[in-house]
C-alpha cells in the first residue's frame, strides 16, 4: 500500500516544461517589463521552483500526510501540549469569508462583526482567569511571556523602580527563562523540593527588590497544583514584585480556580491547547494575555473596545459600535504587525461559546479524571515520583528501568508508536530522569486509556532489544540526530 | 458536552479505580478558598447549530474581500488561494499534528519542512531558511537580535521610514530593554537615500534594515544599501515580498545577510492580520545564531534518507536563557501552505503572477493619475503598490465613499506619516480585474 514514488523530493519529481497554475491572460495593457522596471532590480531567469503538474502535487502531499500521526488519526498523549479533539465546526467556521476573507487595514465599520467576537473573547478570557484586562495581539504562548514581560518592565520603569531579576522554578518550561533574556531580565533559577513544588526557603532567599517578576506554571510542569501558591504570590508581592502565570496548564483548571485569585498579576493562554485550536504541525498557536487593572495601560496597542452611549450620541449618526483602540500612551507598543492571530482566535471563540460555564468546568473535570485514572495504571508498571495524584498530566520515570534492563524513556516511546500510539513527551522536565510526561487531554476516555495501559505493561515485558530498535513499523526508524547535527544538509541542493 | 468521551457509568469506574469518591475530590489539592464557588460568568452553551447561526450572523456583519474589490495592501493582500492549497491545508493529519519531536511519526511534517526550508532558499538566493517564524514583523525584529548577537555591536540599527510601520513599531518593542539605539531615516523621496544612510552607519551599527520593495511600493537600491552597511562591518537585514520574486531580483543576489518576508502572499488568507507565515533565511555562517526550528536530512538506522529537527541546541527547551531565541512554535500549517503553492505555480506561474500585479498596478496608477486630483506621491519605480496625493487633501472622506460604493480603495497614511496626510496607498494583485480597476477609477474621481 505504501506508495514511495510520488514521496521523493518535490525536486526530484520535476520535469522542465511541465505546469500545474495557468493564469488569466493580462486584461490592461501590457508593457515591457523595461518600461516599468530598472533593469537592475530584475533577475535574469525565473525563480528556481520544481515544474510539476497538479495531480502529482495533490498526490505527493496527500501521500506525506499520511506518514504523520495526528489528533484525528491517533491517541497522542504528548504531555504539556494538550493534544485535544480539535472541532469540525470550528474549521468551517474560520474559514467563512466573512470572517476569512479580510483585510487588516478596512475601517472599522465593515468589521462589526469580528471586532464583536474579539471583544466578547477579551471578556470571556477575562473572567475565565479572573483578571482585569485582555491583549489578543501575541502570536503563541512564548510570545506571550514576552509581551507580558515587557508589560511588567515598563510598569516598573513607569514607577521609578529598577528591577532587573526575573525568578523562574527550575522544573519551567524552555521558554520562561529564553523570554526573561529578551526582555532584558536577568533569569535566577529556584529550585523546587523533591515533591516538585517551590522550595519556600529558596524562595525568600532569593527575593528582593530586585526581583521584578516571578514566572510560575501552575498547575506545574509536573501535572501537581502548587500548594503554596497564595503565599508565594504573596511574599513576591510584598518585595513589590509581580507573578507571571504560564497559562500552558490551564485545562486543568478552567472553570475550577482562577490565576487571579491565586495571585497571579498576568497570564497567557494558549488557545491552540487548551481552546482546541489545532496545532497545525508545529503551528500557528495564538498567546493571549490578561492582566490586572494596574497593568491594563501597559498592554500591547491594538485592544478592541466598545463605545459607550454617551459616546455614541456624542459621534453622531452611527458610528462603529466596536472599535480598534490605538490611542494608549503608556502601551508597550506593537509585538506583531497586525492585530493578532485571528484564525486561532476565532476557534477559542467557537470553542468557548460551544461550550459555555458549565461545559467548561466539565472539561477540566474529565482531562483530570482522565489522567488519574491513566496515573493509576501507570503507576504499577513505571514509578511515577511525585505522587499519587495529579492534575491533568503526569510524569513517570524509566530511571530504575533503564539502570536495571537498560530500557530508556526514548525506547518506550518509539515501541508505543508500533502499537499506534503517539509517544509522550519524553525527557522533560528536566527535573525528573527519564521523564515520560502524559497528558490524555479530555477528549480521550477510558477504553483508549485502557488500551494505552495494556499496552505499555505489555512493551514493558518485551525483550529490550525489540524496544532498542522501535520502531519496526514506522516508514523509518532512529534517524541519526548526531550526524544531521554535525554534517547539516538544511534544503535540497540546487543544480 | 460534544467532545467528551466517558460515560457516567466510565466515571464511576474510573474513580474507584483512582479511590476518590467525587470529581469534586479531584481537586482537593487546590486550597478550598482558591476554588470558585459557582460558576465562570460566560454566555451560556450552544448547540452545534446555534453555533453556526451565530457565527454566520457575525461574518455577515463584516464586509469582506468577496463582496468589496480589495486594494489594500500595506502587508496582507488579496492573492489568489488554489484549491489545491485548501485541499491539503485541511488535511487533518498535518493540522491536528504537532511539532515534530517523534521524527518516525512525523515524516510527512518533517518533509515537508525540508521542501519548505529548500523552496526559501532557492526562491530567496539565501543558504539557509528556518521553518518559519511568526509572521513578517516579528522575523524582522528576530533578525535585528540576530545581527546583533552576530556582530555583537549593541551601539545601533538603522531602519529607515520606508519600512513597514508596524515593523518598526515591532523592531521598538523588542529593542525596548536591550540598549540599542535606533536611528531613523526620513525618506521624503519615498526611498533610502543612500548619503543619508552612509552618513548614519558607524562601527557600532549592527545592521541595517530595507524593505525592498518597500512599504509605498518603492524599489530600493539593495545593492547599494548592502555595500554601505557591509563596509561598515554591519548586516542588511533585507525585508522582501515573496510574489515580487517572480520578477525580481534575489535577496541573496543582493547581497542581503538576513532575508525576511511575510509570507502570507502564497496561499494563506488574509484573516484579518493573522496567523501568517514568517519567513527568515540567512547566510550559511549565520546559522547557528538562527531562531526557531530547523529540519535536516539524515538517515535512519537502516540507512535510508529522512527528516528530522536539526541543531536544537540553539532552542529554548536546551539553552532556556542562553537560547538565540524565545520562539517554540513555527507556523507549521501556514509553511505547509506556502509550499504546496509555490510546487503549484512552479517558476511560470510565480512569474506571470508577478507581471499581473505588475502590470495591473501601473494600469491603476496611470488611470488614476490622468485625474487632475491625484499624482504619484514619489517619483520612484513600483512594484503592485503605490501611493497616490490627494490635492483636495480630503483623504478619509474619499476612501469612506469608495467603501460605500464598494471598493477598499486604500490605506490611510496619515496615522503613521502626519506628513503623508493627503496620500493613500493602492495595491493591486493579480486578482483584480480591468473592469474593477476602472471602477475603482471612476469611483475615487466622482467623489471629486
Amino acid at each position: 500500500m505504501k506508495n514511495t514514488q510520488d514521496t521523493e523530493l518535490l525536486f526530484d519529481l520535476s520535469r522542465p516544461g511541465r505546469r500545474a497554475a495557468r493564469l488569466p491572460a493580462c486584461d490592461v495593457p501590457e508593457r515591457p517589463l523595461s518600461e516599468l522596471l530598472p533593469s537592475t532590480a530584475l533577475a535574469q531567469t525565473p525563480p528556481n521552483l520544481p515544474e510539476l503538474s497538479e495531480p502529482q502535487v495533490v498526490r505527493h502531499f496527500v501521500n506525506l500526510s499520511t506518514q504523520n500521526m495526528s489528533v484525528d488519526t491517533h491517541f497522542y498523549p504528548l504531555g504539556s501540549c494538550t493534544m485535544k479533539y480539535n472541532p469540525k465546526r470550528n474549521e468551517r467556521a474560520a474559514s467563512l469569508p466573512g470572517l476569512a476573507d479580510l483585510h487588516p487595514y478596512q475601517p472599522d465599520s465593515t468589521l462589526q462583526g469580528i471586532l464583536q467576537i474579539l471583544y466578547e473573547l477579551q471578556e470571556m478570557l477575562q473572567e475565565i482567569s479572573g483578571l482585569a484586562a485582555c491583549s489578543l495581539q501575541p502570536a503563541a504562548g512564548a510570545h506571550g511571556e514576552l509581551a507580558a514581560l515587557l508589560v511588567a518592565s515598563a510598569y516598573f520603569r513607569d514607577l521609578g523602580q529598577k528591577r532587573s531579576i526575573v525568578l523562574v522554578p527550575d522544573n519551567a518550561h524552555g521558554t520562561n527563562p529564553a523570554s526573561a533574556t529578551m526582555a532584558g531580565f536577568q533569569t535566577v533559577s529556584i529550585k523546587t523540593t523533591s515533591a516538585g513544588f517551590v522550595d519556600m526557603a529558596e524562595l525568600t532567599a532569593h527575593l528582593s527588590e530586585q526581583v521584578a517578576v516571578l514566572m510560575i506554571t501552575n498547575p506545574s510542569t509536573l501535572g501537581l497544583f502548587e500548594p503554596n501558591m497564595r503565599q508565594i504570590a504573596d511574599q513576591v508581592h510584598a518585595v513589590g514584585g509581580l507573578v507571571y502565570l504560564d497559562g500552558a496548564n490551564m485545562n486543568a483548571i478552567l472553570g475550577i480556580t482562577r490565576p487571579g485569585d491565586f495571585g497571579a498579576d498576568m497570564q497567557h493562554y494558549n488557545p491552540h491547547k487548551t481552546f482546541s485550536g489545532p496545532h497545525g504541525g508545529g503551528g500557528p498557536g495564538a498567546g493571549p494575555i490578561c492582566v490586572t487593572e494596574r497593568l491594563a495601560p501597559y498592554l500591547p496597542v491594538p485592544l478592541v473596545v466598545r463605545q459607550n452611549e454617551q459616546d455614541l450620541q456624542k459621534n453622531g449618526d452611527s458610528p462603529p459600535v466596536y472599535r480598534l483602540d490605538f490611542s494608549r500612551p503608556k502601551s508597550i507598543g506593537q509585538v506583531r504587525a497586525f492585530f493578532g492571530n485571528v484564525g486561532v482566535l476565532l476557534r477559542a471563540y467557537a470553542y468557548l461559546r460551544t461550550h459555555g460555564p458549565e461545559g467548561l468546568r466539565r472539561v477540566a473535570e474529565n482531562a483530570v479524571l482522565n489522567a488519574n485514572y491513566l496515573l493509576s495504571r501507570v503507576k504499577t508498571m513505571l514509578p511515577v515520583p511525585q505522587g499519587d495524584r495529579c492534575m491533568h498530566e503526569f510524569v513517570a520515570s524509566a530511571a530504575q528501568l533503564k539502570a536495571e534492563k537498560n530500557i530508556s524513556a526514548m525506547d518506550i516511546a518509539k515501541r508505543l508508536l508500533d502499537y499506534g500510539f503517539h509517544a509522550p513527551t519524553v525527557y522533560f522536565p528536566l527535573t525528573v530522569a527519564e521523564a515520560i510526561m502524559i497528558e490524555p487531554t479530555e477528549s480521550e476516555g477510558k477504553q483508549t486509556l485502557d488500551a494505552f495501559a495494556e499496552v505499555l505493561s505489555h512493551i514493558l515485558q518485551e525483550d529490550p532489544q525489540l524496544l532498542h530498535d522501535a520502531p519496526h513499523t514506522t516508514s523509518i526508524s532512529r534517524p541519526d540526530e548526531v550526524r544531521a547535527a554535525r554534517h547539516p544538509i538544511l534544503s535540497h541542493p540546487e543544480e | 458536552m460534544p467532545y467528551l468521551y466517558n460515560t457516567p457509568e466510565d466515571q464511576r469506574e474510573m474513580l474507584a479505580a483512582i479511590g476518590a469518591d467525587s470529581l469534586a475530590d479531584l481537586f482537593d489539592t487546590i486550597p478550598g478558598d482558591l476554588q470558585l464557588s459557582g460558576l465562570l460568568d460566560l454566555p451560556p452553551a450552544l448547540s452545534e447549530m446555534e453555533l453556526d447561526r451565530e457565527l454566520n450572523q457575525f461574518a455577515g456583519c463584516n464586509q469582506h474581500a468577496g463582496t468589496l474589490a480589495c486594494f489594500l495592501g500595506g502587508g496582507s493582500y488579496d492573492h489568489f488561494v488554489p484549491a489545491v492549497v485548501d485541499a491539503i491545508g485541511s488535511r487533518s493529519e498535518f493540522y491536528t499534528s504537532y511539532t515534530p519531536y517523534q521524527a518516525e511519526a512525523s515524516q510527512g511534517n518533517l518533509q515537508v519542512v525540508f521542501e519548505y526550508q529548500s523552496l526559501i532558499a532557492r526562491l530567496t538566493g539565501m543558504d539557509i531558511s528556518n521553518a518559519s517564524m511568526y509572521d513578517g514583523g516579528s522575523a524582522t525584529a528576530e533578525a535585528v537580535l540576530m545581527a546583533i548577537s552576530t556582530t555583537r555591536r549593541h551601539g545601533n540599527v538603522v531602519v529607515p521610514h520606508s519600512v513597514h510601520p508596524e515593523y518598526r513599531a515591532t523592531i521598538a518593542t523588542y529593542l525596548e530593554n536591550l540598549d540599542v539605539e535606533i536611528r531613523w531615516l526620513k525618506t521624503p523621496m519615498g526611498v533610502t537615500e543612500t548619503e543619508h544612510l552612509a552618513q548614519a552607519v558607524d562601527d557600532q551599527t549592527a545592521a541595517v534594515v530595507l524593505q525592498h520593495p518597500n512599504f509605498f511600493g518603492c524599489l530600493e537600491e539593495p545593492v547599494k544599501v548592502a555595500q554601505i552597511a557591509q563596509n561598515a562591518g554591519a548586516l542588511l537585514v533585507s525585508i522582501f515580498d515573496p510574489i515580487s520574486l517572480g520578477l525580481l531580483t534575489r535577496p541573496g543576489d543582493d547581497g542581503a545577510n538576513i532575508a525576511v518576508a511575510e509570507g502570507q502572499s502564497l496561499g494563506t488568507p488574509m484573516t484579518y492580520g493573522g496567523p501568517y507565515l514568517g519567513i527568515m533565511a540567512c547566510d550559511k555562517k549565520l546559522v547557528r545564531r538562527m531562531p526557531g526550528r530547523i529540519a535536516g536530512q539524515t538517515v535512519d538506522r537502516h540507512g535510508k534518507r529522512c527528516f528530522v529537527l536539526t541543531l536544537q541546541t540553539r532552542e529554548q527547551h536546551i539553552r532556556r536563557e542562553k537560547a538565540t531565541s524565545n520562539v517554540c512554535t513555527n507556523q507549521g500549517l501556514f509553511a505547509l501552505r506556502a509550499t504546496v503553492y509555490l510546487a503549484q505555480l512552479g517558476p511560470q506561474g510565480l512569474r506571470e503572477t508577478a507581471n499581473l500585479c505588475l502590470q495591473k498596478s501601473h494600469y491603476a496608477s496611470q488611470q488614476l493619475c490622468r485625474q487632475p486630483r491625484f499624482s504619484p506621491a514619489f517619483d520612484q519605480p513600483t512594484f503592485k503598490e503605490f501611493v497616490i496625493r490627494d490635492a483636495e487633501n480630503r483623504v478619509d472622506e474619499l476612501l469612506q465613499s469608495a467603501t460605500d460604493s464598494g471598493y477598499l480603495a486604500g490605506i490611510p497614511l496619515k496615522s503613521w506619516y502626519p506628513e503623508l496626510a493627503d496620500c493613500f496607498l493602492v495595491a493591486v494583485t493579480e486578482k483584480r480585474t480591468r473592469e474593477e480597476i476602472d471602477g475603482l477609477v471612476r469611483v475615487l474621481g466622482d467623489s471629486a
